[in-house]
């Protein structure tokens, strides 16, 4: 810390004949401001890239400079700048397509930058998203992360993703800088975001920095449009399971902007097969308002709402989703200093009606978040980010209700809990020499677990006991409880996360990186599937959970050639996780209100090799993605006379998958047509098949030893999608596109399960495999005015 | 709550395909399985009594071989020793006087291959199924007949429940447990439905009072051998361990699980 105090007072003296260009960048058309934009300054070598509110900010000794900015898909502008006084400049970009009688791609903004030492990132724009075909025809963001390298799914029907062997709770998925706790609708068939109004999305998987925190595994960073503040324009798209319409416009031009968005998929659709009384869709909306008070003050007003619904008869009713409210404030302390304040709230809500047994259940998350960063410019060589963020949390783990009067069932309430976290965080990026670029964090991160009502008390604090006789694990009965005051503290956690990474250039081309990061996870998603449901609960950290901790190393080697238009990126990585929680053999997570009872405290760990290389430009471009990887975890005994879990033998996690490769591509075929293709294969997910049968009761009953010690099949696909654009010159007015797409094309039946029972018929006993989607073709229509 | 799992599957079927196919297995050492359930159906004198002992198979396998040559006694605090004899060479070992006594600790010892294994079980009350009801539109297809058999669970006291419906024409079990962790001390009733079953059909439903153990023990066993198991709702199947200990070498734990249970019957006709 002095040391980095000391350089910048040495920047400060030394830069007397410095100056600063700071400015904003948006699009021409619309005024919407542009992320990961290049201004680079090629005399010197200087340069720097827009913020995710599209500021930038850089200070050079004084001179006349040639300025080049450039962005994918837009027209590049160069001009000349004399630098004797800080200035504002701010810059509009015009749409490359818009004055070129042919669609050339002409430059990638997802390619990697192999000077930042920021390593193991993904980028995707929302057209390469759009570009991926899909089943059904509905772009999504978690289908297009999962071509990526280090990124699989469980499979069709399953929410989540898992990046680097980390399980999907792992995940800090981030919309405008509010958390989302489930990203699937429909269980995992699609995302719950809404592909028109994300502007940029992010992927680190690892160096993750300083400024994020609270999740393990991975930052999924998603920033919505702001909105036209030009003029209204409207796009949409009618598909066969949903349709979605966005509506942009000024509020007051150039000054402020609004965006509404919303998706629905048709009610009955999904139960044409039964003449009955069933309703199953979902919706969302997605609203922002952007104001923008002065040139130093901008504020937004951004909320997501969506919902899930599924209703048989009147025998069923299941309600789930997420509402983010978030209101940000953007303040330029001077040219040099961005900030930006946040106050986020957010929650998931779960609720299900069970009228055959009733009762209904509901349970949910709450927090609000206050953010507060900073970005300082100091110097072309050093810029430097620091923060804070502070949560709190209510968790309503589930509330049973009788639905009747007569119902057998009594009202019982799952005691709420509450939480309290806490970071601070500072992240230098530090460019060293032409060659070594640095970068470098700590984050400081507190968890407090607040005092609640029935904290049940253990003897010796052990809620699981093991019984020697049987060989099992067993709940402990509670020898009390005691009821704490919500100002009290349980207990708290406090850890130091250091992140590095650096990038030494090897040649204009090419270029070596290193990271570290540790991380720390006090939230943990209770699921003993292989994969999240909707039902699973969030619980906090406390006196019997202890949070996961993470040390992730990443190597990588990175190269652009033949001028830009092919790069490759190769790294490997290895971590560790502390702290992962395990369940003893039959644990019930259902309506638990001593969840401590049923976890062990565990650790897991993964390594791998991922490869992409992608073309980049041209009327073909795509990647290819192949990854290598190996993810187990281990829950061994806590003292010698324990078994552990599975014998306390490492096992394969529900997401280890040896290789994984997934190729993605488009081609152009001309201004009227575009093939899109993507191929997928994926080593079989662990499973756990019988080892034996025997008889008792009556029943057949199946015998199991290990752990995940087999694999389903493999899984493989391909799938193909069509754009026709049938007026392509078209750039005012309606404008349209139609998707055709086929979705598994060769029909193969993927295993998402193999259970084991006995044929009705002979009785005896079959293994039977369920597949979820064979051929899928679809339609939609798609236009923008 | 399990039926939330079923529900989000057939969400899923409606996409979904299912076929039967071949697969190589790992086997497995065979194993003892004891099946001993004691039970005592109320009105009754409970003295004749069945234990079955035997081995595991490989999956595919379609004979269970039995455990024979075994010796198998069961004990009281009273000093009374039942010892149950086997049919000739079946696994079947019977006792015709047996003395059941609500709340009495029984003992369990098996030698077989040398190997000596016991167990502890105390015989739980019951209380009666009061009444059957029965709906004809039910089940997520609506055309499901839906039965329900009322029991009052008493007050205060932690109680488990195990039921069996047995459709007779069928020759078909089903199983089902329950806890009153949500119902103490009200009127509650078991659940059971399938499409197949007809007017006149006859459904014996049985009511086990079971220890807290065997409700647990139970509640895995009924996931594992669900029809649905395996797939993505599951939870992570594993071993099943009883409360059967091998003294003799203990890593050569058998299977199964010794439960001493009063019962109520009450047979149903369908209407």
């Amino acid at each position: 810390m002095c040391l980095l105090l000391a350089l910048c007072f040495y920047n400060t003296l030394s830069s007397q004949e410095k100056y600063t260009i700071s400015g904003t960048i948006s699009e021409e058309k619309s005024n919407e401001t542009l992320i990961g934009v290049n201004i680079i300054f090629p005399e010197i070598q200087s340069g720097t890239t827009t913020n995710e509110y599209g500021f930038y900010s850089i200070t050079l000794p004084e001179g006349s400079y040639r300025v080049i900015v450039s962005f994918l898909g837009f027209n590049s502008i160069s001009e000349t700048i004399t630098l004797s006084q800080d200035i504002t400049k701010n810059f509009s970009l015009t749409d490359a397509l818009e004055n070129l009688d042919e669609v050339i791609i002409v430059e990638n903004i997802e390619k990697p930058n192999i000077k930042a030492p920021q390593m193991s990132v993904n980028k995707l724009t929302s057209n390469t998203i759009k570009d991926i075909p899909v089943v059904l025809g509905e772009s999504d963001i978690i289908k297009a992360i999962s071509l990526l390298p280090g990124v699989t799914t469980a499979g069709e029907g399953a929410s989540g993703f898992n990046v680097r062997g980390g399980a999907a709770d792992q995940n800090l998925i981030l919309l405008d800088e509010a958390t989302i706790y489930n990203s699937s609708h429909l269980f995992g068939f699609f995302s719950v975001f809404n592909p028109d109004a994300i502007k940029d999305l992010r992927l680190f998987k690892g160096g993750i920095p300083a400024r994020y925190g609270g999740r393990v595994s991975s930052v999924l960073d998603i920033y919505q449009k702001e909105g036209n503040s030009r003029e209204f324009h409207a796009n949409g798209g009618i598909g066969l399971v949903s349709s979605r319409l966005l509506a942009e416009g000024p509020l007051k031009k150039d000054q402020g902007s609004f965006l509404f968005g919303g998706r629905s998929s048709y009610a009955h659709l999904f139960l044409p097969l039964f003449d009955i009384d069933n309703v199953a869709y979902f919706y969302d909306l997605n609203t922002k308002l952007s104001y923008k008070l002065n040139d130093r003050n901008n504020i937004y007003l951004s909320g997501y709402f969506g919902r899930d619904v599924f209703s048989i008869q009147d025998t069923f009713e299941n309600t789930y989703g997420n509402s983010v409210l978030n209101f940000r404030w953007n303040h330029l302390f001077s040219d040099k200093l961005f900030s930006n304040l946040s106050f986020i709230y957010s929650d998931y809500y779960y609720s299900l009606r069970l009228n055959f047994v009733q009762f209904d259940w509901v349970s949910g998350i709450q927090n609000f978040n206050l953010k507060y960063d900073f970005k300082h410019y100091i110097s072309n060589k050093l810029k430097l980010q620091y923060g804070l963020n502070s949560i709190y949390y209510k968790f309503n783990p589930g509330e049973i209700n009788p639905t009747v009067s007569t119902s057998g069932i009594n009202p019982f309430k799952l005691t709420n809990k509450y939480a309290f976290e806490n970071a601070l965080y500072l992240d230098a990026e530090h460019k060293l020499s032409e060659k070594l670029n640095l970068s470098y964090g700590l984050r400081l991160s507190g968890f407090h677990r607040l005092g609640q009502d029935e904290l049940n008390i253990y003897e010796n604090d052990e809620a699981v006991v093991f019984n020697e006789g049987f060989q099992i694990y067993e709940k402990a009965e509670p020898i009390g409880t005691e009821s704490l005051k919500r100002s009290d503290v349980i207990e708290s956690f406090y850890n130091l996360e250091p992140r590095a990474s650096l990038a030494y250039q090897l040649n204009t081309d090419s270029s070596i990186k290193l990271s570290y990061n540790r991380m720390s996870q006090y939230l943990h998603l209770l699921s003993n599937t292989n994969s999240p449901t909707p039902l699973d609960i969030w619980t906090p950290s406390g006196k019997y959970v202890k949070p996961q901790l993470l040390d992730q190393y990443a190597l990588g080697y990175f190269k652009n050639f033949n001028d830009n238009l092919y790069s490759l990126e190769l790294e490997s990585f290895y971590k560790k996780v502390k702290n992962r929680i395990d369940y003893i053999d039959g644990a019930d997570l259902i309506a638990n209100n001593s969840i401590e009872q049923i976890i062990l405290n565990g650790r897991a760990r993964a390594y791998g090799l991922e490869l992409l290389l992608r073309k980049n430009e041209g009327k073909l471009n795509g990647w290819l993605a192949y990854t290598f990887s190996k993810s187990e975890q281990q829950t061994p005994g806590r003292t010698p006379s324990e078994q552990g879990i599975n014998n306390g033998n490492w096992y394969k996690t529900p997401h280890d998958k040896t290789h994984d490769i997934s190729m993605t591509g488009s081609y152009q075929w001309n201004s009227k047509w575009k093939i899109n293709a993507n191929f997928l294969y994926q080593t079989g997910q662990p499973a756990t098949f019988p080892t034996a049968q025997y008889e008792y009761n009556g029943l057949n009953i199946p015998h199991y030893e290990g752990r995940n010690e087999n694999r389903l099949p493999s899984y493989n696909r391909l799938d193909l999608a069509l754009n026709y654009t049938p007026k392509p010159k078209k750039t005012k007015g309606w404008q349209s596109y139609w998707v055709f797409s086929i979705y598994n094309v060769y029909n193969r039946k993927n295993a998402a399960s193999i259970s084991f029972g006995q044929n009705e018929k002979t009785g005896f006993n079959e293994a039977t495999r369920l597949s979820i989607f064979g051929i899928v073709p679809s339609i939609s229509y798609n236009f923008k005015l | 709550m399990k039926s939330i799992f079923k529900v989000t599957l057939f969400f899923l079927l409606i996409f979904s395909c299912e076929d039967v196919i071949n697969l190589d297995l790992k086997n497995s050492e065979p194993r003892l399985v004891i099946d001993a359930s004691i039970n005592w159906e109320k009105g009754t004198d409970g003295k004749f009594q069945t234990i079955k002992l035997s081995l595991t198979a490989p999956y595919f396998d379609t004979e269970i071989p039995p455990a024979t040559g075994a010796i198998v006694t069961v004990t009281d605090l009273k000093n009374n020793a039942f010892s149950f004899v086997e049919e000739g060479n079946s696994g079947i070992y019977n006792n015709d006087s047996f003395i059941p006594e609500i709340g009495e600790t029984y003992y369990l010892y098996v030698t077989y291959n040398n190997e000596l294994y016991t167990a502890t079980e105390t015989l739980m009350p019951v209380v009666p199924i009061e009444s059957v009801e029965q709906k004809n539109d039910g089940g997520f297809s609506g055309n499901e007949i839906e039965l329900k058999a009322f029991y009052t669970d008493p007050k205060d006291i932690e109680n488990f429940y195990l039921f069996e419906f047995d459709i007779v024409k069928f020759e078909s079990t089903f199983f089902e447990v329950y806890e009153d962790k949500f119902t103490d001390g009200n009127r509650i009733f078991a659940f059971y439905s399938n499409e197949d079953i007809a007017l006149d059909d006859e459904i014996k439903i049985t009511n086990y009072g079971i220890s807290k153990r065997a409700y647990e023990y139970y509640n895995i066993l009924l996931q594992q051998t669900d029809e649905n198991s395996g797939d993505p709702f599951e939870t992570q199947p594993a071993t099943l361990r009883g409360n059967c200990i091998n003294q003799t070498n203990p890593d050569n734990f058998p299977l199964g699980y010794f439960k001493i249970s009063e019962t109520d019957v009450f047979t149903y006709l369908i209407e």
